[in-house]
């Protein structure tokens, strides 16, 4: 997705620390633009201040939150749970989906699963998880989990499936066994394939993970967002919300990255 | 015990059933094929597109399961794909994912060699092939010519008793051709194993091999087998000698007809 | 659509009764009492109270209200997203303003801004349309940008050459041309579209298919939550679907549903 608009500067331009930084300028300047129109809109008394708390309030209010530690507490209980979740459903969508793509009876008695809970809208299982783990950790990991793991199940089945014939022949001419091919031969050259479906799971382990703490609200982020709102602090809601989608927005950049490295085999020269 | 062949093909027929490859169902490609290739000889099988004749080398490479007949090599049956029938395809079939250094490398690990041994021999053989100065490339950073090089080079490094070539050059601009198809003489000359080497070019096959097998249109069978006698040496001067010219006109009228009959058959 | 051989139905018929078997499974294991009838109802008890909904009509407001309300917010979100995304791609001016904005919002968890909209918009309609819209604009106009800065120069040269304007370029040549990518985004969007629309409808209330569930949930009624998932897991497939079939239709020129 919107992997490569990392600033981009032209080849001439390298090597000039101004240039880069007036490039840089130049690309942010939108952004700049957006959070005036907000501070003016605040200022010019057009929406109230309750509806659009001013930057300044919102900056304020977020090293509130931080000193007294309850951002990064609830961000602690958010994240972790988020991680477990896509972890897990990293780990065990791979090894399904190479295997639907590998063995043809796996394949039968899963694919029926899978095509059943992939439509899905995963958010409708949230009272469903309720019922089966309550209001603890266990409901919204398991939630988490099960979003992320239908997007790696796919993305591995397919990439799997659509590794080149010939590379697989070479590795066994070459004296590859079956579980060695899987390994060493299917798994790399499904990875790209692997790695953007990890991508989406990614930010659906993010809706997911607010989503659930919004509606069985508890603890976490999601939780916070919705007591600060509740109770009328706007400018902190604002703040929590806005450190949410920053560390969305991260969290897909890091990924993004590490994705990249892992596949620089594929960049031209 | 020592075979005195190569590869011996005896009454092997081969169909398609629907859903394999994107043939029609049933399609049958090969009819009660028989061949014996000599140990050490560069065969070229030869024929229109679609004649069966990668069918016939990925059989042989154990690819695909031989159906009706039977496909022997020195070893004995084949039954599966190994590291005696090594192959190179048409379009590479590198590891996008390993440098070069590692593709030619591949084959000798999996064979249990010690690490240190893997790296020399697999040295050797990119020397071999003239890659040398791009052991840490990328397939993707290379042209097709060099891609097809460390091919060669990771297929000949396992030391097969048996190379098969599907359309190695097929995919090749026409000088790199050339070049590929003298360098490949040379180092058969060399090494000398049994190659079996598809293609559909008529003066590719002349120039490379010692005998030439030309198959009919589908369903596909050896309709003409013919010595080169064209002797060991290859080289430029072989494409203005005399024979190769006459050769090149006589077998290129045989396959001529094949290919009139395969656009009639309605493929 | 490409023709099934007999070892493609064999592989049907085994994934059907498959199915048949996870739900039988289902009922026996609530029916014998190994799993807690809270936990998990009989099947059969869900899919009678579907039944009795049928018949008294609630199961249709409810889902006509969310399909309503999920494919208003997704048209919306296409109608501003693809001119948005074919423009960044033609003016630089337009990409210059746009690009950084939508490069950071897309990634980002649209959801967390639930309280702003119920804020600005109260709990009804217009604050979930608007939300979903939201969610749905960032994916189809990251698509549909892409997708047209890649399209190769040729087509437009030769379409150029033959004496197109750019207005009909853009019309006749890019969009088409670009359309493959497009729905590729319509189709990333949709399902961001419904969990949004269900989790809106979870948190603001109203009727509608989220609503019903939390009220289920609230009220410890399991087999009123498993007969809302099995009306979402329908709806789900069915607009899924309804986009796959969309797509086949649009793109019968394409490589993609060329049949051997």
């Amino acid at each position: 997705m919107a992997g490569s608009d990392i600033p981009s500067v032209s080849e001439e331009d390298r090597g000039s620390s101004v240039v880069v930084l007036a490039a840089l300028c130049v690309r942010y300047l939108p952004l700049a633009i957006m959070l005036a129109v907000w501070e003016l809109v605040g200022r010019s008394g057009l929406v109230s201040q309750q509806m659009l708390p001013g930057i300044g309030a919102i900056a304020a209010a977020f090293l509130d939150l931080l000193q007294s530690g309850e951002l990064i507490v609830n961000a602690w209980r958010s994240l972790s749970r988020a991680a477990t979740g896509l972890g897990l459903a990293v780990l065990i969508g791979m090894a399904v989906g190479l295997l639907m793509a590998t063995r043809p009876m796996f394949r039968t008695f899963i694919n029926p699963l899978v095509r059943i809970l992939y439509p899905m809208p995963k958010s409708a299982l949230i009272p469903l998880v309720m019922i089966w783990f309550g209001l603890g950790d266990a409901s919204k990991i398991f939630l988490i989990f099960l979003g992320c793991l239908l997007p790696v199940i796919v993305s591995a089945y397919n990439g799997a499936r659509g590794v080149n014939p010939f590379i697989i022949w070479s590795a066994s001419s070459l004296g590859a066994s079956k579980d060695e091919i899987l390994r060493e031969i299917i798994l790399p050259a499904a990875l790209p394939d692997i790695l953007s479906g990890c991508r989406t799971a990614l930010a659906f382990s993010f809706i997911l993970m607010v989503s659930s703490e919004f509606v069985i609200a508890k603890d976490g982020l999601g939780f916070l967002i919705g007591s600060l709102g509740d109770g009328g602090n706007y400018p902190a809601m604002f703040a929590v919300i806005l450190s949410v989608a920053g560390t969305g927005f991260v969290a897909d950049r890091l990924f993004g990255s590490f994705a990249s490295h892992r596949l620089r085999w594929k960049e031209q020269a | 015990m020592t075979a005195d062949f190569g590869i011996k093909i005896e009454g092997v027929s081969h169909a398609y059933s629907s859903g394999q490859g994107q043939r029609a169902a049933g399609t049958l490609a090969l009819k009660q094929t028989d061949l014996v290739i000599h140990n050490h000889e560069f065969h070229a099988l030869l024929g229109p597109s679609g004649c069966g004749k990668s069918t016939l080398l990925y059989l042989i490479g154990g690819f695909i399961p031989v159906q009706t007949g039977s496909i022997s090599t020195q070893k004995g049956p084949v039954t599966a794909p190994g590291p005696d029938r090594s192959i190179v395809f048409q379009n590479f079939a590198l590891f996008p994912w390993k440098t070069v250094l590692e593709n030619v490398m591949y084959g000798l690990q999996k064979k249990g060699l010690p690490d240190a041994e893997c790296r020399d021999i697999a040295q050797a053989h990119i020397k071999l092939v003239q890659l040398s100065g791009f052991e840490q490339a990328y397939p993707s950073q290379l042209s097709g010519g060099m891609q097809q090089r460390a091919a060669i080079a990771r297929t000949l490094a396992v030391d097969p008793d048996i190379l098969l070539m599907d359309e190695p050059f097929g995919a090749l601009d026409a000088q790199t051709r050339r070049v590929m198809q003298e360098e490949l003489r040379m180092i058969w000359k060399r090494r000398p194993k049994t190659v079996v080497f598809v293609t559909h070019d008529v003066h590719e096959a002349v120039f490379l091999a010692d005998r030439i097998s030309i198959m009919s249109a589908r369903p596909g069978r050896i309709e003409h087998q013919i010595e080169t006698g064209l002797g060991l040496e290859r080289d430029e001067s072989t494409l203005t000698d005399r024979r190769f010219v006459e050769l090149g006109e006589q077998i290129w009228r045989l396959v001529r007809e094949q290919a009139v009959l395969a656009s009639r058959g309605g493929l | 659509m490409s023709p099934y051989s007999a070892s493609d139905y064999r592989d049907q018929l085994l994934q059907t009764l498959v199915l048949a078997g996870l739900a039988s499974l289902w009922e026996v294991s609530s029916r014998a009492g190994w799993v807690h009838p809270f936990l998990l109802p009989p099947l059969s008890d869900v899919l009678v109270r579907l039944f009795t909904d049928m018949q008294s009509g609630a199961v249709f407001v409810d889902l006509g209200l969310t399909l309503y309300r999920a494919l208003t917010g997704f048209m919306i979100a296409a109608m501003l997203a693809v001119p948005l995304g074919l423009l960044m791609a033609r003016r630089r001016g337009v990409q210059w303003f746009f690009d950084p904005l939508i490069s950071i919002g897309f990634p980002m968890p649209k959801i967390a801004f639930v309280p702003i909209f119920i804020l600005w918009f109260d709990i009804y309609d217009t604050s979930k349309v608007i939300m979903i819209t939201f969610s749905c604009f960032f994916p189809i106009v990251t698509a549909t940008y892409s997708g047209t800065s890649q399209i190769d120069k040729w087509p437009l040269w030769s379409a150029r050459s033959l004496g197109a304007t750019e207005s009909q370029l853009l019309r006749e040549i890019i969009l088409p041309l670009a359309s493959p990518a497009i729905l590729t985004g319509l189709q990333i969007a949709l399902p961001v579209g419904m969990i949004t629309t269900i989790v809106t409808e979870m948190l603001m209330g109203g009727s509608g298919v989220g609503g019903a569930m939390i009220a289920a949930g609230r009220f410890a009624d399991s087999v009123g939550v498993f007969a809302g998932i099995i009306e979402i897991a329908i709806l789900g497939m069915v607009v899924i679907r309804g986009l796959d079939w969309l797509r086949a239709r649009m793109l019968v020129w394409h490589p993609e549903n060329r049949s051997y």
